[in-house]
C-alpha cells in the first residue's frame, strides 16, 4: 500500500543518485571521528592506563552499531529526498522515518541560496535554500547537479517576484 | 542646515536619567579617599572649603557633559521621516522612515518615572539594526509625538492599505480591554506547574539545611537564581497590565519597575495563541500570546497580549485581533477552540491514537475556516492557535514511523514573528493529507 501523503512521492524530482556518494562520504568522515574518540579508552587499556574494561568496549560497540545502523537507511534517505515545483508554490520532501513534505508558496520566498560544501563539489552538486519569514518554513533542496541548481534558483527567483503578495 | 529651526532638543533633565550613575560613583570615589575623615569633619574648619570647592568642581564638570549632551541630542520629525542626533564628540545620525515605522514603545525605566519623563523607542520595518531611540520627553510630550508620527505612519502606509485613521483622534482615553489585578495575577504565577514544582523543590531544600547539609545551597543556588529571574519576569510583564483597544489595533502597558507601553496593530499580528495550563483550566483562566513582525520584544519570543484572563477578555481581546474568523458563530466557535470537543466541524484525533498521546488525544484538533486555522494541541497545558491563511509561510505535512504505522499524520503551519504555529497533532493521514493540498490552495489565495 502506497503511504498517505498530499503529494505523491513519484511526481517528485529526485535527488541526483551521486548525491549518495556525498551522503557516504559525510557519514564516513564523521563517524569515523566519532569511532576515533569512542577508541580512546581502549587505546589507554592497551598502553597499561587501568581503565574498567566496559568503559574500553560498550562506547565502541555502540558507535558502531549507531554507524552501519544509519548506514543501512541512508540509501532510502537520499531517494526519499525531492522538490517539486507547481504553478503557484514549491514542495519538497524528506525522510523515511520521519517523512515530511513542505509547501511554501512563491509569494512568501524572501530570498533563495546556492551552496556547494568541499564535498557535493567534488562530484558536482549543489543545495538550494528557499527562505521565508518564518524560521519553521524553510525548504532545502540537496543533490542537485550545480547547472539544474542554477537553473532552478533563477525560477524560483522569477517566481517569487511575479507572485509575490 | 536651512531648517534648523525644526529641529527640538529633548527634555534637560535627560541626561540625569541615564548619567545618574555617575554621580553616584564620583560620590562613591570620593567618600573611599576620604576614609579617615567622620562625616563631622569633612564640613568643618578648613575640611569645608575644599569640600565644597570639590564638590563644586566636580559638579561643574558634570554640569558641562550634560549640557553637551543635551545640547547635541537633537530630533527633528519631517513628514517622511524621524532625524534623531546625539552624541558631542562621537557625533551619530540617525533616522527612521515614518512609513516603516511599525509600532512605538514608550518606556519609563525607574528614574524616569520619578521624574515624569519618558522614552520612545521605534521599531522600524527595515532596519536590522538596533531600534531607534528617542530619550527623554515629558510624558505629555512623548504620547502625543507617538500619536502624531502613528498617525502619519498610517496615513502612508504603503503595504497597509486598511488603515482606517482618516480624522486625526485626540489622545482620549481608550476603551478598555482587559485589566489584570495584582493578586490574579500572582494567583495565576503560583498555579503555574514549573513555580508549583520549584516551590516545592525550594521547601524541600530549606527543609534538608535545615537537617544539617550545608552544602545543599551552594548546589542550588544558580538554579534558584535563574528561576527567580524568570519568576520576575514574568511578573514584571503582567504587573499592572491593561489592555485597550486602537484605531489599529490594541495597546498594552505593564511593568513593574519600568512602565512599558506597546502597540500592536492588527495588521502586523501572524498568529495567536491561547494557552490554558493545567490548573488554570480548573479558575477558566487563559493566557494570549501573539506573533508580531517587527517588534522585538526584549525577552520573549512571542508577546503577550494577556497574561491572564478569563473567557470574556480572551473574546474581547481575539475580537480586536483576528476580527474576522470566517465564521458567523464567532463566540461559540471560539468557546470550542479554547476547550474540548467537536462542535462547530473541529475534527479530533481517532481514538487509535491514544496509545501515542494517552492524555492530549482527546483534546487534538483543528478547524479550518474560511479565513483561518484554528488548531488544538498540547496535553497539561493546552494551545489553541490560530493562524490566518494569508500569514501561513509554509505548510508542512509529517509522519513519524509510530504515527505510519497507524494511518496518522500531522501538519504544521509555519507563522513569521515568534514560535506559535499551527499544529495539527496526529489527525488521520487522508484527513491531514487532503488538507494540506486544500491549506496550500488557501494560502495563495490573493
Amino acid at each position: 500500500m502506497s503511504p498517505t501523503t498530499p503529494w505523491s512521492p513519484n511526481s517528485f524530482t529526485p535527488a541526483d543518485p551521486a548525491y549518495f556518494k556525498v551522503k557516504l562520504t559525510t557519514w564516513a568522515l564523521t563517524w569515523g571521528l566519532i569511532l576515533l574518540v569512542s577508541l580512546i579508552p581502549g587505546v589507554l587499556l592497551a598502553t597499561g592506563v587501568s581503565v574498567a574494561p566496559w568503559v574500553a568496549i560498550i562506547p565502541a560497540v555502540l558507535v558502531l552499531v549507531i554507524a552501519l545502523l544509519i548506514l543501512r537507511i541512508l540509501r532510502r534517505q537520499v531517494k526519499a529526498l525531492g522538490y517539486l515545483e507547481r504553478e503557484e508554490d514549491f514542495v519538497v520532501r524528506s525522510g523515511v522515518m520521519w517523512r515530511k513534505q513542505l509547501v511554501i508558496p512563491y509569494g512568501r520566498m524572501q530570498y533563495v541560496e546556492v551552496n556547494s560544501g568541499p564535498v557535493e563539489r567534488r562530484y558536482g552538486l549543489c543545495q538550494l535554500t528557499l527562505n521565508t519569514a518564518g524560521a519553521g518554513a524553510t525548504a532545502h533542496v540537496y543533490g542537485l547537479p550545480e547547472a539544474q541548481g542554477q537553473a532552478l534558483r533563477e525560477r524560483l527567483v522569477a517566481a517569487g517576484e511575479e507572485k509575490m503578495l | 542646515m536651512n531648517q534648523d529651526e525644526n529641529w527640538q532638543r529633548v527634555h534637560p533633565a535627560s541626561p540625569f536619567v541615564r548619567g545618574w550613575l555617575a554621580i553616584v560613583g564620583l560620590l562613591y570615589i570620593y567618600w573611599q579617599n576620604t576614609d579617615e575623615l567622620s562625616f563631622a569633619e569633612r564640613f568643618a574648619g578648613d575640611r569645608l572649603i575644599i569640600t565644597v570647592a570639590l564638590a563644586g568642581a566636580a559638579l561643574l564638570v558634570v554640569l558641562v557633559f550634560y549640557f553637551l549632551s543635551w545640547y547635541f541630542t537633537r530630533y527633528r520629525l519631517t513628514a517622511t521621516h524621524v532625524y534623531v542626533n546625539s552624541g558631542t564628540l562621537f557625533r551619530s545620525q540617525k533616522q527612521a522612515r515614518i512609513d516603516k515605522v511599525q509600532g512605538i514603545d514608550i518606556a519609563q525605566p525607574l528614574l524616569a518615572r520619578v521624574l515624569g519623563l519618558a522614552e520612545l523607542r521605534f521599531d522600524v520595518a527595515d532596519s536590522s539594526e538596533s531600534v531607534l531611540r528617542l530619550a527623554f520627553l515629558s510624558k505629555a510630550d512623548a504620547h502625543a509625538l507617538r500619536q502624531l508620527i502613528l498617525q502619519r505612519a498610517a496615513g502612508q502606509a504603503t503595504n497597509e492599505p486598511a488603515a482606517s485613521m482618516a480624522e486625526p483622534v485626540p489622545d482620549k482615553p481608550l476603551p478598555l480591554m482587559a485589566k489584570v489585578p495584582a493578586t490574579r495575577l500572582l494567583a495565576s504565577l503560583f498555579l503555574q506547574l514549573p513555580v508549583v514544582i520549584g516551590t516545592l523543590a525550594c521547601v524541600v531544600i530549606v527543609i534538608l539545611w535545615l537537617s544539617g547539609i550545608q552544602g545543599i545551597i551552594a548546589a542550588v543556588l544558580p538554579i534558584l537564581l535563574s528561576f527567580g529571574s524568570w519568576f520576575y519576569k514574568q511578573l514584571n510583564q503582567g504587573w499592572n497590565y491593561t489592555a485597550s483597544a486602537s484605531d489599529t489595533g490594541m495597546r498594552i502597558s505593564y511593568g513593574l519597575a519600568d512602565t512599558r507601553q506597546h502597540s500592536i496593530p492588527a495588521g502586523r499580528v501572524q498568529a495567536i495563541s491561547v494557552t490554558a495550563p493545567l490548573l488554570w483550566r480548573l479558575l477558566g483562566w487563559y493566557k494570549v500570546e501573539v506573533n508580531v513582525l517587527g517588534t522585538k520584544n526584549d525577552d520573549l519570543d512571542n508577546l503577550q497580549v494577556l497574561p491572564v484572563g478569563d473567557f470574556e477578555s480572551v473574546t474581547r481581546i481575539m475580537g480586536i485581533l483576528l476580527p474576522d474568523l470566517g465564521i458567523s458563530n464567532q463566540r461559540e466557535v471560539l468557546a470550542t477552540a479554547v476547550s474540548t470537543g467537536y462542535e462547530h466541524g473541529f475534527i479530533g484525533s481517532p481514538p487509535r491514537a491514544k496509545t501515542l498521546s494517552p492524555g492530549a488525544w482527546k483534546h487534538q484538533g483543528f478547524l479550518a475556516t474560511g479565513t483561518t486555522v484554528i488548531s488544538r494541541y498540547g496535553w497539561l497545558t493546552r494551545t489553541a492557535s490560530f493562524v490566518p491563511h494569508s500569514r501561513v509561510q509554509g505548510t508542512e505535512f509529517r509522519q513519524g514511523p509510530w504515527e505510519q504505522r497507524r494511518q496518522l499524520a500531522g501538519v504544521r503551519l509555519h507563522c513569521a514573528g515568534g514560535n506559535i504555529i499551527g499544529k495539527l497533532h496526529q489527525v488521520d493521514a487522508q484527513i491531514a493529507a487532503e488538507f494540506t493540498l486544500a491549506q496550500a490552495a488557501r494560502q495563495v489565495e490573493r
